[in-house]
């Protein structure tokens, strides 16, 4: 439809609900989180105690060839003095190689348990509520988001959200701790020392956090150009026909170029920043290193400091430290991006299904088919009006034929039906009940539908009829298909009712395709069904074949079918005519054709071809 | 009779049928590919220059630094020699500031020059496809195109600004650390030399499997969304027959299958990772067993031993780099063959060198229109298989010609021909009188107006849409076209009149609008040829109501090809070519072959027939 789709305005959430609810997610999965990082505790210690017993063997060396002093460590480590001194050193090296297996080990099984921890049940989790959710939601949401916004809700937003727990949440806390264990360890090595050494670290972390605060919007713009480019690829392919038809390659390379070279322009700008950010930080850290090796090094000169124990474990650390507060800019920018993916993710979770079951529902599996439209009004946004006050009743079998121009409200007034959407003023009443208060698993299920665009999925011709009722028989398939006459070509396919239809049901012609929607909708022995538009676009040979599956599939069923056919609007019991919104003109064709107006207009168009040569009887009175 | 067993089990089988046979993951280096992809940093020669320079003195710098880190503890910090520690501090930092300030230049470079290469080959891969006919477009799937242009490209951005200069700064890291370790003990060097190819090898097999892992996962993903996006595009479909349940449990089988390639390719880097590490510890072990033992005996000086605690990081830690670095490179090897293969592929056919503009001849009346004839015209998509046989027939300038004929008859390929989308395989084609191949096809589509039954609207608004028929048309012109067709009221309708977007395949409009856009779009091109394909049969009977007099108003004078099932639109034409099995069997008028009864009268008669079947009594 072409009506401006509404946007589903609620507040968004402040920050602090969001954050509140993804510590909410995480809690619980909080037995396998805090598992998770008492093995990243272990860790830390481990790789501590091995980077010491390095240092021990250095300084045991060095006393034994140098007759330097053993000093102490904040470990209080000390080799056996009695051992021979290749023993003492194959102690250290066995007890390294004994340390560094086991965190071989426990470092597989903490990246795998974080791993089953997101990816297996947090991710997995998130993404089945996510759709589940979207599956219910009216068709609103659907009209007001593009499919492409909506799949980056289940895919990408769920990943951020999912970065919260692993990446924002353990990470800050693993951070902490290590962080705390390398500044007290250092500090128990040499207080004044550590200071020194770490004098720069606020400088690097507030330097990491600015640079990724600059460089984020940067790339964010990079990713638009970049799918700016690609969508400008996409469509010159898509319109190659177009463009080659016209001519105006030349013009259509142009507007690739510029595209591509927007791109290119935008990059220069993120690769000086890079290029500065990097070598920066890198300075950085080797100035640490300076201050480290000419303070500890007058330290080691004074005795004040062993040199193993000492200034190479200091080095050890001071390198892991680093490392670690490089990360906050990672961390920081993580947690903007899972409050923006979190913000999306939720905006799905907390959508209010506006079409639902009411809580006392009436359940009527079967339903006779009774429609009426009592002063129905319909607004996508509330201000300009759909439909204006229809009232229209149908009795069960009846068969009425809609006619009207785009835009007249046609397909809305079939999408009520269903509640699809509610009316915004008014009532329909189905078998003499609000449709409201109506189960709308039952009525949904008494209602056969054939859409405009006849969709169909990638998967058998059988599993496409069977869309409805998953469990039906083989014998059910095929006597909806032959309804639907479709039997016969798809017994001509190459796998007959296992052909696998390619995405969205290419490979058919729109005629098959339209006739395996139909036998979709007659499987269902609906008592109701909605017929959109269904034979617009198809040949004149197939529109023959599909009126012969119509005829069987109307027969004894409440009809809406929007039409233009004159051979379809005559077959009609009563036919309305819209515009605007309104019903215009109703009656039989007989009636119709006896007033001038809109409805007299097409027919006579179609009626030129050959009513007078053929056979002139009773439409004498429209021949031109 | 074969059973339907659908399979029900699954919601889609959407991005389940890969036909990607030539869609290698690695190939072997080939010296041929690697020179002609640095061809393209020739319009960067003098960065590539500097870059390599930039590159050698870094290799030699990073492994001097370590040195120097050795040097500083194992010398003057032991021995206890202030003045020295005091010059060797200053050494270090000045060797710091240069090795950082120069790696500004470095990684910038790098950066450019892969940027440089990587929009000149997209680029191309442009400019080169879309010189190809028609025939190509059928042939090959958009998202391959697109794979080339932003995967594959980027595999190409990788080997170019990191594989060759980091694998250099790696190498050279490796070499220098190397000979410094030699130098200091050659006992321990060899053990160190020892382990390399292990490591090595291990790095190898774990990047080869992480690789194919990571694959499979982007694949098993891909049907994730795949089958996501099926849901929502038929979420009418699922809503309608209330298959909400069924559909989210297998929506999350498909998410547990997904996971299930997830945690495979976690468990690998969950082991290459902790060896990597492990390896270190290990030689640290070795050093101090080994180091120690040679120390004791005085084979060894304690300086060197800390030297080596320093350098040997420095010789392994490039392995794993130049590991991943390989394996990029064999990535980029694959992604560079196809790249080229696209840019290569050689059209089916080009213009004639020698083919001149067909002249704009006439500006209005009868003479606006082009002479449009076939004579024995012979044509197959596929040459084997012909689809047209020996047509012929003439279409004076100014005539309106309508095809008929079933799905399949040569009705579209007729079409094609005129438009030089296709060139006849036997036979000649004649605009006002000239052989279409020495035509160029840009003059011949410059007098075009083409209408099809699957209308493109690009991004844009629709005055873009409408304009880019003659981009140099105002926006009156614009108005103007519209209102000869009768329909700018039904534009300027729209949300935002003329200004309104078009977004995706130009969503939020209807069949029928979009319809009247590409209509007024071929209008603005004041062609002499129009060719309308299926163009009326998705409009609302309404609206078709309205259009017929502004058809009229866009044929008129103009040589005009129809394709219409609507037996309102072939009535008027000047000459009707019915067309059955890529023959033509019949042509005339309309009154004149409805008097002869033959093909096209039996047609007819099926038309009205099936209005007689839709008479009331046979219903209710």
């Amino acid at each position: 439809m072409a009506e401006p789709p509404p946007s589903p305005a609620a507040a968004p959430l402040p920050n602090w609900v969001l954050v509140r609810r993804l510590f909410g997610l995480a809690w619980r999965y909080r037995l396998h989180c805090i598992g998770v990082l008492l093995l990243q505790l272990v860790l830390l210690t481990m790789g501590i105690a091995g980077l010491s017993f390095t240092g021990l063997g250095i300084d045991y060396i060095r006393s034994q060839v140098e007759g330097v002093p053993l000093g102490d460590n904040p470990l209080h480590l000390a080799p056996p003095a009695d051992w021979p001194p290749l023993h003492v050193l194959g102690l250290l090296a066995g007890l390294i190689l004994v340390f560094a297996l086991s965190r071989a080990v426990l470092n597989y099984a903490y990246a795998v348990s974080i791993n089953k921890l997101v990816q297996q049940k947090l991710v997995v989790d998130l993404r089945a509520q996510v759709y589940d959710k979207l599956q219910r939601l009216s068709f609103r949401f659907f009209d007001a988001n593009t499919t492409g916004s909506i799949i980056t809700r289940v895919t990408g937003d769920v990943q951020a959200v999912r970065m919260f727990v692993d990446q924002v949440l353990m990470q800050s806390v693993i951070m902490l701790i290590s962080l705390s264990v390398y500044v007290v360890y250092m500090m128990s090595l040499h207080p004044g020392l550590t200071l020194a050494c770490l004098a720069t670290t606020p400088l690097l972390a507030v330097i990491s956090i600015w640079f990724s605060h600059k460089i984020q919007p940067e790339y964010a713009r990079n990713r638009t150009l970049f799918e700016r480019m690609v969508q400008s690829l996409a469509e010159s392919i898509q319109g190659i026909a177009v463009t080659k038809g016209f001519g105006r390659e030349d013009e259509d390379r142009a507007k690739f170029d510029a595209s591509n070279q927007a791109v290119f322009d935008q990059q220069r700008g993120i690769f000086w920043r890079v290029s500065l950010f990097s070598p920066a930080v890198g300075l950085l850290t080797r100035i640490n290193m300076l201050v480290l090796l000419g303070y500890g090094g007058w330290l080691v000169m004074q005795g004040h400091l062993p040199l193993g124990t000492g200034l190479i474990v200091f080095a050890g650390l001071l390198e892991q430290f680093s490392g670690q507060v490089n990360s906050v800019a990672t961390l920081v920018n993580s947690v903007q991006q899972s409050l923006i993916g979190a913000r999306r993710v939720f905006e799905i979770l907390d959508a209010p299904v506006e079409v639902q079951s009411a809580p006392n529902a009436v359940r009527r599996p079967r339903l006779t088919g009774a429609v009426r439209f009592d002063r129905v009004s319909f607004a996508y946004t509330g201000i300009t009006p759909v439909l204006r006050e229809i009232s229209l009743e149908v009795k069960p079998g009846q068969c009425v034929a809609i006619l009207g121009a785009t835009g007249a409200g046609k397909s809305v007034l079939m999408s009520l039906v269903p509640r699809f959407y509610d009316p915004t003023a008014g009532c329909l009443l189905i078998d003499g009940l609000d449709a409201r208060r109506l189960h709308l698993d039952d009525l949904r299920r008494n209602i056969g539908l054939v859409f405009q665009e006849s969709f169909l999925f990638s998967n058998t011709v059988g599993a496409n009829i069977a869309f409805g009722h998953p469990e039906a028989t083989p014998e059910q398939i095929i006597k909806a298909a032959k309804i639907a006459a479709a039997h016969d070509f798809i017994m001509a396919l190459p796998k007959g009712y296992d052909t696998v239809l390619g995405e969205s049901g290419s490979g058919l012609s729109g005629g098959q395709r339209q006739r395996l929607a139909i036998a979709r909708a007659v499987l269902l022995e609906p008592a109701i069904l909605l017929l959109d538009d269904s034979t617009a676009a198809i040949d004149s040979e197939t529109e023959h074949e599909i009126f012969e599956a119509l005829e069987r599939a109307i027969s004894g069923r409440t009809t809406f079918i929007v039409a233009h056919r004159l051979s379809t609007l005559r077959r009609a019991d009563f036919i309305i005519v819209m515009e605007d919104g309104r019903i215009v003109q109703r009656g039989t064709h007989e009636e119709l054709m006896r007033v001038p107006g809109p409805y007299l207009r097409v027919a006579r168009l179609q009626l030129v071809d050959g009513r007078e040569l053929q056979s002139p009887a009773p439409d004498k009175e429209v021949s031109p | 009779m074969s059973p339907p067993t659908g399979k029900v089990g699954q919601l889609t089988l959407a991005g389940q049928q890969q036909d990607e046979a030539d869609e290698i993951q690695f190939k072997p280096l080939e010296w041929g590919l690697i020179r002609r992809l640095f061809t393209y940093t020739e319009p960067v020669k003098r960065k590539l220059f500097w870059l390599v320079g930039l590159t050698l003195t870094r290799a030699v710098q990073l492994p001097l630094l370590a040195w120097a880190v050795g040097f500083i503890i194992s010398g003057p910090v032991a021995d206890r020699d202030l003045p020295l520690l005091f010059w060797a501090l200053g050494g270090y930092l000045l060797l710091a500031v240069s090795t950082d300030g120069l790696f500004h230049f470095r990684q910038r470079y790098a950066l450019e020059i892969g940027e440089t290469v990587v929009s000149a080959l997209r680029a191309e891969i442009f400019a080169k496809m879309q010189r190809q006919p028609m025939s190509f477009f059928h042939r090959i799937k958009l998202g391959r195109i697109i794979g080339r242009v932003t995967s594959d490209v980027e595999s190409l951005r990788v080997g170019i600004q990191d594989v060759f200069f980091v694998s250099m700064v790696q190498g050279g890291q490796m070499i220098v650390a190397a000979l410094v370790m030699a130098w200091c003990d050659w006992v321990l060097f060899l053990v160190v030399v020892a382990m390399a190819p292990i490591l090595w090898g291990v790095n190898r097999h774990f990047r080869v499997r992480l690789s194919r892992e990571s694959r499979a996962a982007t694949e098993s993903f891909s049907r994730v969304t795949a089958t996501l996006a099926e849901s929502v595009n038929g979420i009418r479909v699922t809503q309608g027959f209330v298959r909400q349940e069924t559909n989210a449990g297998l929506f999350r089988n498909l998410l547990n299958a997904h996971s299930r390639f997830n945690i495979a390719l976690a468990r690998t880097s969950a082991i290459l990772v902790p060896l990597l590490e492990l390896n270190s510890q290990f030689f640290i072990a070795i050093l101090l067993m080994v180091g120690g033992w040679r120390t004791f005996h005085d084979l060894m000086t304690m300086a060197d031993l800390i030297q080596f605690f320093f350098l040997a990081n420095l010789f392994f830690s490039p392995i794993a780099t130049l590991g991943t670095q390989y394996n990029n490179a064999l990535i980029a090897m694959a992604g560079a063959e196809r790249v080229f293969r696209l840019i290569d592929a050689t059209p089916d056919w080009v213009d004639d060198p020698a083919a001149v503009d067909l002249p704009d001849s006439g500006r209005e009346g009868a003479a606006r229109g082009a002479a449009v004839e076939f004579r024995s015209v012979t044509f197959g998509y596929d040459p084997a298989q012909p689809v047209l046989h020996g047509v012929n027939f003439a279409a004076a300038p100014g005539q309106t010609v309508a095809l008929v004929g079933h799905t399949g008859s040569g009705k579209s390929s007729i079409i094609n021909l005129v438009a030089k989308f296709y060139l006849p395989t036997h036979g000649e084609l004649l605009i006002d009188g000239r052989e279409v191949r020495t035509i160029t096809s840009r003059s011949l589509h410059r007098q075009m107006g083409m209408v099809q039954q699957q209308n493109f609207l690009f991004t844009g608004t629709v005055l873009d849409n409408i304009r880019m028929s003659r981009p140099e048309a105002t926006d009156e012109d614009v108005r103007e076209a519209a209102r000869r067709l009768d329909c700018l009221d039904l534009l300027e309708a729209l949300p935002r009149g003329l200004l309104t977007e078009v977004g995706e395949r130009g969503a939020g409009l209807s069949v029928g609008q979009r319809q009247l856009i590409c209509f007024t779009r071929a209008l603005l091109a004041d062609p002499r040829i129009v060719i309308l394909d299926e163009a009326t049969s998705s409009i609302d009977a309404l609206t078709e109501a309205r259009l017929q007099k502004a058809l009229v108003e866009l044929l008129r004078g103009r040589t005009s090809f129809i394709v219409a099932h609507r037996l309102s639109t072939i009535r008027h034409a000047d000459c009707v070519l019915v067309l059955d099995q890529g023959r033509i069997i019949e042509r005339g008028t309309h009154a004149e072959l409805l008097a002869r009864g033959g093909h096209y009268a039996e047609l007819y008669a099926q038309f009205v027939q099936m209005e007689d079947a839709a008479r009331p009594p046979s219903f209710s």
